[in-house]
């Protein structure tokens, strides 16, 4: 029992020991003045998003790719996004910010909950020089029919600025001006895109329509696309 | 030994199936419905009120969302079966335009009336995050359960839960004309 108890002391540790610091991710480097840091949903990284990432870097933009669930070891599922260690991310924003580039990070669904954890730890003026672009966020503690919905606290993004990426055939779509404002009252700097005729996870799906088909092949030019609208510099 | 342990194992395996066949209806203490405010595909304008006296199946969906899709035959079905009774099956579109609809019913015919939300202000006024849902309403317009997800409406759980709001009305109102 003694032993099993030992055991299972060193396999923690072990845990800890690989995740200290900042978690594993996949780097497409480019020599180009941007750095993009993707973060897969909880489900998982696609091949389509890999893609993205080299036709991203091909264009010159730097991309480091976390699949935070199989990084930590989580269970594909939304809560798993939220044991994230925020420390963990904001030691990796920082990071990207000290490679003297200019760092947007791309979170998808619940992702986007230790994104912005780990930007309320940053201090003020790395935060403001930061740029969250949300695909879709699921920010909700709960949401139940008949009753209002209720969002997690993600600390204080004062200075931030987040662009929420949503596709209009979701059912969160009529629900985006209550998440905007909600991000808005931590105090970040918000705007909007609706993406039209896709639906959530679009490059993923079981069933993907045509259009959906042709647009998670141009992912990339889709993000430089609403970058290069929205100005964030 | 072994004979035991095939037994459990079978018994759990059947356990398992008969828990991921129930569709999960969630009862509510009755409370007065949101209000409705919609039009069908012919531009009328409808209210909960053009189907009082009827216990209604409200279900809100989209033409987009899969699971939508593949529980509409069976309210489609549940339709045929329920004729004559005062059950009235009543779908609403989230957040589609009625020729996003009109093109989707050319290809899915359904019988029960179908209702368009363009503008989601039933979706947020009945705090709909998730699509299906469905809410099951007693003959004064109260919700009494809801269901979040599909169902196979013309069976099991969902049409206990049907024939129960039915069971509950007057003899005099069991049959429509």
């Amino acid at each position: 029992m003694r032993l099993f108890g030992c055991f299972l002391w060193g396999l923690w540790l072990c845990a800890c020991g690989a995740h200290a610091g900042m978690p594993d991710y996949q780097v497409f480097p480019a020599a180009g003045g941007r750095l993009l840091l993707w973060v897969a949903s909880e489900r998982g990284r696609t091949e389509p998003e890999l893609a993205a990432a080299r036709q991203l870097a091909a264009r010159g933009v730097e991309v480091w790719s976390l699949d935070p669930a199989n990084a930590y070891f989580l269970p594909q599922v939304p809560s798993s996004m939220d044991a994230l260690p925020a420390q963990d991310l904001a030691a990796w924003l920082r990071s990207a910010q000290a490679s003297g580039k200019q760092v947007v990070v791309f979170a998808v669904a619940r992702a986007a909950v230790p994104v912005l954890r780990a930007a309320a730890l940053l201090e003020a003026e790395r935060r403001s020089r930061l740029c969250v672009v949300l695909m879709h966020p699921n920010l909700y503690t709960t949401a139940e029919p008949l009753d209002e919905p209720a969002y997690l606290d993600l600390g204080d993004l004062s200075g931030l600025r987040v662009r929420v990426l949503q596709p209009r055939r979701s059912a969160a779509t009529p629900w985006l001006p209550g998440l905007l404002d909600q991000l808005a009252r931590h105090g970040a700097t918000v705007s909007d895109a609706i993406l039209e005729k896709l639906r959530e996870g679009y490059w993923a799906r079981e069933t993907p329509t045509d259009f959906e088909i042709a647009e998670s092949r141009r992912m990339d030019a889709m993000l430089l696309h609403q970058l290069d609208i929205w100005g964030c510099t | 030994m072994h004979v035991k342990r095939i037994v459990m194992g079978l018994a759990v395996g059947l356990l398992w199936i008969a828990g991921a066949g129930a569709a999960g209806f969630e009862t509510r203490a009755a409370s007065p419905a949101p209000e409705l405010k919609a039009h069908d595909l012919a531009g009328a304008s409808k209210t909960l009120a053009d189907y009082r006296g009827k216990v209604v199946l409200l279900n809100f969906w989209a033409t987009w969302c899969p699971p939508c899709q593949r529980e509409m035959p069976s309210l489609e079905r549940l339709r045929t079966k329920m004729a004559g009774r005062p059950l009235e099956i009543v779908a609403i579109s989230s957040a589609e335009t009625p020729d996003e609809v009109k093109t989707y019913l050319t290809k899915m015919k359904l019988g029960f009336p179908v209702l368009v939300d363009a503008d989601s202000s039933n979706t947020r006024r009945w705090k709909v995050f998730a699509l299906p849902t469905t809410f099951v309403l007693d003959a004064q317009g109260r919700v009494r359960h809801v269901l979040t997800g599909p169902a196979e409406w013309d069976e099991g759980e969902a049409l206990a839960v049907a024939e129960s709001m039915l069971a509950e009305l007057p003899a005099s109102a069991k049959q429509t004309k």
